[in-house]
């Protein structure tokens, strides 16, 4: 599903922030990237969901080659691949409806459907009580459901999630790692970055642990 | 495109204007201040040629007659005269009337006019010709018909104020397109770089709709509407503070150059239409030219 062979990262001209990394994730698997600040875990992700290119080296998301994709293809890449983020990345100015609704009105589908789908999801997910609410109005652990909502609602191939828990508490760090198993239980692979070592404990999931850009 | 993608489209400018009033407001104030100088040019321009076009348009002829004419050749000759589009007799000056008027003029010197045995002036008519009602080519032809009549001398019309006049409206209208041209590419400006302020105070949006998958295109129409609606409305508050200080002006001063009072007058209705579409078309550029920056990733 995932594969990177020998790319390499660097911002600037000294700044490498990947080096060397090769990667295989298969279809349907749950992987961890893990590793202290700075390791490149971000990066990683951002390569995967092209919001960064390689500066050498190859990346392919489904088959697709992430240095030839054409902008349209780019985006139809990006509907199949679900990103969460740690500091949510939310439209503030849209409700948790709107926001979760995102990407079904991006792929073009009726309205009827959007609203059907975004009702199901937020049920799933126990916000349907707070569907007419705006970001700033919940809390820390409500915000990242509802922006776990907007990457699973399209069914996606690909689940990324960086450092999803890093703004939560115990409980509700629980809760995310408890949806992200349910997600990847219905077939999505899942691609978790953390520097958490208490997510990792007890875990039989593969961890892939990157330092100073490499993978060790 | 879709209805619905167009729809969502408009909605989410509607959305977009409504959530971020406050920087709408202060971009619709900056345009608005922009055009309000662009179209206050196109006011004066508009009066100018108004003006020019309206000393041109009546044009001052002579009929000169060899011999006092007569009652019944006078009217022969007038009736000829009225034949034509656009002509209006505005007085006939007999052989005395002229020696009156010349008299007058003299002032002091009237009396070196004493010695003379016979009155050498010679009588004639004076006429002014509509050119809107004819056309540049009448003059030339009233001329022909009427010189052909045995009792006029000579008929006489200002060619080089026809010249002149056209000279003018020319020069004028180069003018036009240049300052207007250049103020035009001015607001352009400014509304560009108050457009990227809006679009910047967004760019975190932009960042989240590319990376849940949307194409350039669905970002950037909401965007292109925007700033056309923000055009829009930026031109019109333009168009309703240069109306104000048109009526003020129009109240307090007197507008006269010579004797003659100058109407004027505000911007016809369909040149209005053509600044409103002009501000909404810069909008749309200046949000095309913003967005440009946007969409490297």
């Amino acid at each position: 599903m995932i594969q990177l062979f020998h790319v390499y990262k660097t911002f600037g001209s000294k700044n490498s922030a990947l080096i060397d990394v090769s990667l295989r994730v298969r279809k349907g698997e749950f992987v961890f990237i893990t590793g202290p600040s700075g390791a490149g875990k971000t990066t990683l992700l951002k390569i995967v969901f092209c919001a960064e290119k390689a500066t050498s080296g190859q990346a392919l998301v489904d088959g697709r080659n992430l240095n030839r994709v054409s902008e349209r293809e780019l985006a139809l890449l990006r509907r199949r691949i679900g990103v969460v983020f740690q500091d949510f990345k939310l439209l503030p100015r849209r409700t948790v409806f709107e926001n979760v609704a995102l990407a079904l009105e991006i792929a073009g589908l009726p309205l009827s459907v959007i609203r059907k789908k975004v009702h199901q999801t937020l049920r799933y997910l126990g916000l349907a009580n707070k569907e007419g609410y705006y970001p700033p109005q919940l809390s820390g652990g409500e915000q990242q459901r509802v922006a776990l909502g907007r990457a699973i609602i399209n069914n996606p191939l690909i689940l990324l999630a960086d450092e999803p828990t890093g703004n939560l508490d115990p409980d509700l760090t629980m809760e995310i790692m408890a949806l992200l198993r349910e997600i990847h239980v219905k077939g999505t692979t899942v691609v978790v970055a953390t520097h958490s070592q208490e997510l990792l404990r007890d875990t039989r999931r593969r961890i892939v642990s990157l330092s100073k850009g490499r993978i060790v | 495109m879709k209805i619905t993608f167009l729809r969502y489209s408009i909605r989410q400018a509607m959305a977009n204007i409504f959530n971020n009033r406050l920087v709408h407001l202060i971009g619709v104030g900056t345009m608005a201040i922009a055009f309000l100088i662009f179209d206050a040019f196109i006011l004066i321009f508009v009066n100018l040629s108004y003006w020019t076009e309206e000393r041109g348009r009546l044009l001052s002829m002579s009929v000169y007659f060899k011999e006092e004419p007569d009652r019944i050749v006078l009217e022969d000759v007038q009736r000829e005269l009225l034949g034509f589009p656009g002509v209006t007799i505005k007085r006939f000056i007999s052989k005395d009337d002229a020696m009156e008027d010349l008299r007058r003029q003299l002032g002091d010197e009237a009396g070196l006019l004493d010695g003379l045995k016979e009155n050498p002036l010679p009588a004639s008519l004076e006429i002014t010709f509509s050119r809107d009602k004819g056309g540049d080519s009448i003059p030339h032809q009233l001329k022909r018909r009427l010189e052909r009549i045995n009792i006029v001398d000579e008929v006489q019309y200002s060619q080089e104020w026809i010249e002149r006049f056209q000279a003018i409206m020319e020069a004028l209208k180069i003018v036009g397109i240049v300052v207007g041209g250049l103020l035009f590419l001015a607001a352009l400006f400014i509304i560009t770089n108050t457009i990227k302020l809006t679009i910047y105070s967004r760019k975190d949006e932009i960042e989240i709709l590319k990376l849940v998958g949307a194409t350039n295109r669905f970002v950037k129409i909401p965007f292109l509407i925007e700033g056309s609606i923000q055009g829009f409305l930026g031109g019109s508050l333009a168009l309703i503070l240069l109306f104000v200080a048109y009526m003020i002006v129009v109240a307090r001063v007197d507008l006269r150059i010579g004797f003659a009072s100058l109407d004027f007058v505000f911007l016809p209705p369909e040149c209005i239409v053509l600044l409103l579409v002009m501000s909404s078309i810069a909008g749309l550029i200046g949000s095309t030219i913003s967005l440009g920056r946007f969409f490297r990733i």
